[in-house]
């Protein structure tokens, strides 16, 4: 064992205040650059209508994104998340048309529901030691099942006016669902930057152990990120529902993916331990952007996930190229 | 007798301190050598050297009549040394013939892999060592003796003509040692040479042909069998500085309690007990494997107690997680700074002011402001250097890191502070600040337990030693009584034993 006796040299300090901090610059920038080639390629991209479509798809893949990140910051990954909008969705449905339950009512149990699986996920990660991957996909092909065999395969009709009001109401011409994805961003934020509790949920992901030899108790910051992932895809379900306006057991197939992209792309480390909710925010940004402009520009959908699938292999090489650079700090 | 090893004017240095300086050594086969020393005596240097995996300064070695290619390990493989230890793991999850063969191919097919072959070719390997080893079970199954068998007769598949097994038996009970060191025995008895590193001293005794005694870089003795009583051999390991007091004595301790264990027992440990006062700096020595971790992390709560009782600053403590110790004011560096202490990626910032959150925070919310200038205070206090405290901690020294981890239960004011092997991996500067900031946890009024393999530091810094052998409290040594021959007697005492 030999250890260097002279001091390394100061490394390089990143640049920037504390709120735009190194990583998220990247995808920041890449919105404001995608934003600006598409509303110059077709002028109809800028316009309010399109905006409030736009916000409504960022409220459903934002949620997802950042409860999703909760799981990867604590060095988890949650699979189940598409499959559980689908299920709270139909869920939410069939419990205020076919129990007959006030909407409220419905769209809460549907929410306590998503938590459950959330206490599940996060039970069996910790005590039983399955890995976060098996557990989730478990959830996957389950709740999918679920989904479809509470409607038999057919969508259910007829959800009360709260539903719909959700979709339709707008403040200040800015969509329901989007101010509560702003909402619940800021909710995260001071979370995770400004409780203990966050901090500590980044240690579990940094160095498990370390964590738990210092005091921390992992177990219990594990199960609160798989609550806080599932519950907020069973928020995705309610809103996906109010927008349709029927509880349809086949949507959402494949969300998880473009949540846990969105969050990569946003600078979150599926090592755990690193990523921020600014971050999170614009990589959803940057999902929607892009598939809302292509389709706009009549580009097909095939193409559409190749470009979608180049953005992400960009952010993760990114994402390598600058922890190989810490390394080298490091030496 | 022929010579398979010959060395001669062997030099190593690392920065200014000579590490190894050995003129002349002949290793004969068909013999077990012990290579005995303390922590740092240059015992795996040496080996390293003869190994290829470390380039001497200056020197020569020749293996079996053929010179070595100065630090080329795969030429030292080439020329018949396979070394035994934790650095070619096995794969856990495939079966032991596989592992046997790994990289190698048995039977006739060039693509389809052919279990039946390997099998049999893992058999032989296996049937030199005399190991009965289901061959078809993934070897995480095995028993830690039987892994270890494996990892030997793994090193035996080349047909290796020295063999070096480096502390094969610290992690062992004495049934199991017995076998493998018997295995040591056949081996050289096959007309091997095997070069043995091994901390217990009747173990050394029990199989050594010749024993060789390192200190400080040289080698000190070469003993012979009926020369190499346990006396004989903690006198060459000592040296003549043994019975000199270090210099310069820790505060004086306070008046009263902090810690009371009576009767503890965890797994592999106990029963035991022990008491620790205010400002006073409790050592814990003791070999490789006589529990001295696991002590520390049953004081943490981070292992399960089976029996025993303990108090803290009078009240009862049983702390069932480490979050429960934090609370009632116990902190614990632990050894392995790497995979137990830091969190790489983040911020100097973040890994100081971890245990001290629920502190530093009101009501769950965490000031920025505050948290940063309380982490500065606590970082001006115990003396880390960085450039800022947002930089990432992997990127500072050795030193630096521990004095960061340090810092961390400064931050906590702690009753009890527990350190495992606080020292290892930091240059010798850094080590004296460290002992300093030890002495200033004690002058505080901490009480402090700290168990190391390195008999210096607790001579340096202990007020007084428990020295554990096998488990069990053999003797717990005063500052007045110290010397390293009488630690070292202490924990290779047989007494001990069940």
């Amino acid at each position: 064992m030999t250890t260097s006796l002279t001091e390394p040299p100061p490394p390089r300090v990143a640049l920037g205040g504390t709120f735009l901090r190194g990583k998220e610059i990247g995808v920041v920038g890449a919105v404001v650059v995608v934003f600006a080639v598409f509303a110059l390629a077709n002028g109809n991209f800028a316009g309010v209508s399109n905006l409030q479509t736009m916000g409504v798809d960022l409220a459903q893949y934002g949620l997802l994104a950042l409860g999703v990140s909760f799981v990867i910051i604590t060095g988890g990954i949650d699979l189940s998340v598409g499959s559980v909008v689908a299920l709270s969705g139909v869920w939410s449905a069939w419990l205020n048309v076919h129990a007959g339950l006030p909407d409220v009512v419905a769209i809460a149990l549907a929410l306590v529901t998503g938590a459950a699986i959330g206490v599940v996920h996060g039970l069996s990660v910790t005590v039983l030691g399955v890995p976060p991957f098996v557990t989730t996909l478990v959830t996957l092909v389950a709740a999918r099942g679920a989904a479809l065999a509470l409607t038999e395969g057919f969508p259910i009709d007829g959800v009360g006016e709260v539903f719909t009001s959700i979709a339709q109401y707008r403040i200040a011409s800015v969509p329901v669902p989007t101010l509560l994805f702003l909402g619940a961003c800021v909710l995260a934020w001071l979370f995770l930057e400004r409780t203990y509790q966050g901090r500590q949920l980044y240690a579990v992901g940094g160095n498990a152990e370390a964590a738990r030899l210092a005091g921390i108790r992992t177990r219990r910051r594990v199960v609160l990120a798989y609550v806080v992932s599932s519950t907020c895809a069973a928020a995705v379900g309610v809103l996906v529902t109010a927008r349709l306006t029927v509880g349809q057991p086949s949507i959402a197939t494949g969300w998880e993916l473009n949540a846990i992209a969105a969050a990569v792309i946003g600078g979150v480390g599926l090592a755990g331990g690193v990523g921020r909710v600014l971050g999170v925010a614009f990589g959803a940004i940057l999902l929607v952007l892009i598939n809302n402009g292509l389709v706009i520009l009549h580009v097909s959908p095939y193409y559409q996930q190749i470009v979608l699938g180049a953005v992400l292999a960009v952010a993760v090489v990114t994402d390598r190229l600058r922890g190989r650079g810490a390394e080298r700090d490091r030496r | 007798m022929t010579a398979l090893v010959e060395a001669t004017g062997l030099r190593k240095t690392y920065g200014t301190v000579e590490v190894l300086r050995v003129d002349r050594l002949s290793l004969a086969a068909g013999q077990v050598v012990a290579l005995l020393g303390e922590n740092g005596a240059g015992k795996s240097t040496l080996v390293r050297v003869l190994t290829g995996a470390t380039a001497a300064d200056a020197g020569r070695v020749d293996l079996a009549g053929r010179e070595l290619r100065n630090g080329d390990p795969a030429h030292a493989q080439e020329l018949g040394v396979a070394t035994v230890s934790q650095e070619f793991p096995l794969v856990g999850e495939m079966s032991t013939a596989e592992n046997l063969m790994l990289g190698r191919r048995a039977g006739s097919g060039r693509v389809v892999f052919d279990r039946r072959a390997t099998e049999r070719a893992a058999a032989e390997v296996l049937g030199l060592i005399g190991a009965d080893v289901l061959l078809d079970q993934p070897v995480s199954r095995l028993s830690v003796a039987q892994q270890q068998l494996v990892e030997i007769a793994k090193a035996l598949g080349r047909d290796p003509r020295v063999l070096v097994l480096d502390e094969p038996t610290s992690a062992l009970g004495p049934v199991e040692s017995r076998r493998v060191l018997r295995v040591a025995r056949d081996l050289a008895a096959q007309g091997r040479a095997v070069i043995f590193i091994g901390h217990r001293l009747d173990e050394v005794r029990e199989i050594a042909d010749r024993v060789l005694v390192m200190r400080n870089g040289r080698l000190v003795a070469d003993l012979s069998p009926e020369e190499a009583t346990t006396g004989a051999m903690i006198r060459a390991m000592a040296g003549d500085e043994a019975e000199v007091l270090v210099e310069g004595d820790p505060p004086r301790p306070g008046a009263g309690s902090v810690l009371t264990v009576r009767g503890l027992e965890a797994a592999g440990i106990g029963p035991l007990d022990l008491d620790v006062g205010r400002g006073e700096i409790l050592g814990v020595a003791g070999l490789m494997g006589s529990g001295r971790s696991r002590l520390v992390h049953a004081l943490m709560g981070a292992a399960r107690t089976t029996g025993g009782t303990m108090t803290l600053a009078g009240q009862p403590y049983a702390p069932r997680h480490p979050a429960d110790a934090v609370r009632a004011g116990v902190g614990l560096v632990p050894e392995d700074r790497k995979r137990q202490s830091l969190l790489p990626v983040a911020p100097v910032r973040w890994n100081i002011s971890l245990a001290a959150l629920p502190r530093l925070a009101r009501r769950s919310w965490l000031d920025p402001r505050a948290e940063r200038t309380f982490t500065e205070d606590v970082r001006k206090s115990v003396k880390v250097r960085c450039a800022t405290q947002e930089q990432p901690i992997g990127t500072l020294s050795g030193g630096n890191q521990q004095r960061a981890v340090f810092g961390r239960w400064f931050a906590t004011e702690p009753r009890l502070l527990l350190l495992d092997e606080p020292t290892r991996g930091v240059d010798v500067g850094a080590k004296a600040e460290i002992y300093h900031l030890v002495e200033s946890f004690a002058a505080r009024g901490t009480a402090v337990v700290i168990a190391s393999s390195e008999l210096e530091e607790l001579m340096r810094l202990a007020h007084r030693t428990a020295v554990l052998a096998r488990g069990r409290l053999v003797t717990t040594i005063p500052r007045s009584g110290y010397s390293k021959h009488a630690l070292m007697t202490a924990a290779n005492s047989e007494g001990a034993a069940p």
